[in-house]
């Protein structure tokens, strides 16, 4: 008689991230962006760029906290898509996740030419305006060197990843400090706002890529399932990484429109130029804003000019990477949850990898690397991209994409956070966002979130702003996500499983596992105590 | 470590206070000066932040 076989049980992801880990997990990812979106805000919102990463800071912050409390809640890799996906249905749930992986393939291209962006500051031969062809070459081997590094299963390290961050934290920090005590004028500050207010158009422009500034607390909610106790490290990193990139953001935009400039800077004329006036219409300085206002600094500036766009770089393209990896990762999740076909959960025998993951959406951004790079190579491309999409630069063609899914899923987090309220109120929260309205829902006590629904407007307007002024997102986001719910359906009406509807699926018994294999047993025992008063409630009823 | 930390959040508060005070001091600029009183404020959030960290750190230690 041969032995009861046992179950192996599944392999799981390592808790190992610390606080530290966790913050420059995020940091690497979201602390990246200001050095892409600095150049394009000031391009168009100038005299407004400060209110336009105001208003975008406010949408942030609200953004932030909802993925605080969520990731805290529910501690899975999945990230937005699966906190939609549990509020509102698996069709929502592909929705927003189809949504960051627009966001994902985006941020390897743009990442990645921004990072060649500042490197020509050092290297002349690599300006895009100057040689678009060796631009495009050495942006498209960046993508494909880390499309093959993911492949092999090299990844940087989270040591590595920390000591960038504290590298560029301090430096950025530097460069603030000395800014404002040396180089700031508030007179000029005032000045650029009251003399060069945008249109309201070009406003409007402007605060929807000035969201491109702060996505990518995404990446904190994923790595929420190797967090150690995430659900008091998670709030802690997540409230310190919020306020750090705001106060970088809202600082470097009114440093820029104040810089009393440390070498004068001309135009063609000989005519005096304010510093921010040197981004418009000008798209090699906007893919290198941070290094060409670091180098304005006094004194400082002669060694800033030296190192500061290698670090760019360095943290542009660990950003890059972080597309690749997080895009394979979420095709997993979503394939595991039935959304996406099991192809894309197919890992490598030799390699362990999600090989077909990692190719198919590195392919994806190299297709949109080819749409942005085209008017630059082909003079043909670049007049039907003046006749028709009032003349967007490669730069500004990534960003418009990159708003797209950020502004699409964020509003659909927003949703799923409210949802999630009113279906799991039982579910402890350790950090829940502030100003809730008390109220009873089936007989149970629940706290409807007031800032989530002003979240939801404020992105869901950006997301407005965005379809309504970037002439190429306004096509080509729809159309991936219209591709995608085909795809969805196809997929859903082949495996016999609900098309617009959901699984069932036992939340309950999940949000147990969840907080057991969390290690966070008191949480667990809380919500099981939660759950039996809740049907010893309801029986009573009866 | 917790010392240098700790350094660091008040200098963030002090820097804070600074631009607060640049920014009030030109106070008939109406408008223009919120963005700059926001970031004031949000640096002296960060500051006060990092420094009730550090403190629950120590009572904990």
């Amino acid at each position: 008689m041969s032995a009861p076989r046992t179950k192996p049980p599944e392999p799981e992801l390592r808790r190992s991230v610390t606080p530290w880990g966790s913050f420059s997990w995020g940091y690497s990812d979201v602390g990246a962006d200001i050095f892409v979106g600095l150049g394009l805000v000031l391009a168009w919102a100038a005299g407004a760029t400060n209110v336009a990463f105001l208003f975008a800071g406010i949408v942030y912050v609200c953004i932030g906290l909802a993925y605080t409390e969520l990731a805290s809640t529910y501690p899975v890799a999945g990230g937005g898509q699966y906190f939609v996906m549990r509020g509102l249905g698996d069709l929502f749930g592909f929705i927003a996740g189809w949504a960051v992986l627009l966001d994902f393939t985006i941020d390897v291209t743009l990442f990645s030419w921004s990072s060649v962006d500042y490197t020509s500051q050092l290297v002349p031969a690599l300006v895009n305006s100057v040689h678009p062809w060796l631009h495009f070459i050495v942006v498209l081997s960046l993508v494909l060197g880390l499309c093959l590094l993911n492949v092999l299963g090299v990844r940087e390290s989270t040591a590595f990843n920390g000591f960038v961050s504290a590298l560029d934290v301090i430096s950025e920090t530097l460069i603030l400090c000395l800014g404002f005590l040396f180089a700031f004028r508030p007179g000029l500050l005032i000045h650029a706002m009251h003399f060069s207010w945008p249109t309201p158009y070009q406003l409007m422009l402007g605060t929807s890529l000035a969201i491109v500034s702060f996505v990518g607390l995404e990446s904190i909610s994923q790595a929420a399932q190797e967090t150690q106790r995430p659900a008091s490290v998670i709030p802690r990193t997540s409230v310190a990484l919020i306020l750090t990139i705001l106060i970088f953001a809202l600082a470097y935009s009114n440093l820029a429109l104040g810089l009393h400039p440390w070498h004068p800077i001309t135009d063609a004329h000989g005519h005096a130029m304010q510093f921010w006036q040197i981004f418009p219409h000008n798209a090699d300085n906007q893919g290198k804003a941070v290094a060409l206002l670091a180098e304005q600094v006094p004194y400082y500036g002669a060694f800033a000019a030296l190192y500061v766009p290698i670090l760019g770089a360095v943290l542009l393209l660990i950003s890059s990477n972080s597309g690749v990896f997080g895009s394979s990762r979420i095709a997993y999740a979503m394939s595991s949850a039935n959304l996406l076909p099991s192809i894309f959960q197919r890992v490598h025998a030799r390699f362990r990898t999600p090989v077909i993951s990692i190719v198919f959406f590195s392919s994806i951004a190299v297709i949109e690397l080819i749409f942005a790079a085209l008017p630059a190579l082909v003079p043909a491309a670049s007049a039907l991209y003046s006749q028709f999409f009032h003349g967007e630069n490669g730069l500004e063609f990534l960003a418009d994409l990159y708003a797209f899914g950020a502004a699409t899923s964020y509003s659909f987090v927003f949703l799923g956070l409210i949802a999630l309220r009113l279906y799991d109120p039982l579910s402890p929260r350790k950090f829940k966002i502030p100003l809730n309205i008390p109220m009873r829902i089936r007989g149970e006590r629940v706290d409807f979130p007031v800032i989530a629904v002003l979240g939801f407007i404020g992105i869901f307007s950006i997301l407005i702003f965005t379809l309504r002024t970037h002439a190429l997102g306004r096509i080509f986001g729809p159309t991936w996500l219209v591709l995608g719910v085909i795809l969805y359906l196809l997929y859903r009406n082949h495996r016999r499983l609900p098309m617009l509807g959901s699984r069932r699926r036992d939340w309950r018994t999940e949000q147990i596992d969840i907080r057991r294999r969390a290690g966070e047993l008191e949480l667990m025992d809380e919500y099981v105590a939660n759950l039996k008063a809740s049907d010893a409630r309801r029986a009573g009823q009866a | 470590m917790l010392v240098l930390r700790a350094v660091l959040a008040v200098a963030l508060i002090v820097c804070g206070v600074v631009i607060l005070v640049r920014m009030l001091s030109m106070l008939a600029a109406g408008f223009a000066l919120v963005p700059g009183v926001v970031l004031a404020g949000a640096m002296i959030a960060l500051g006060v932040h990092r420094i009730s960290l550090i403190l629950r750190a120590r009572r904990a230690a």
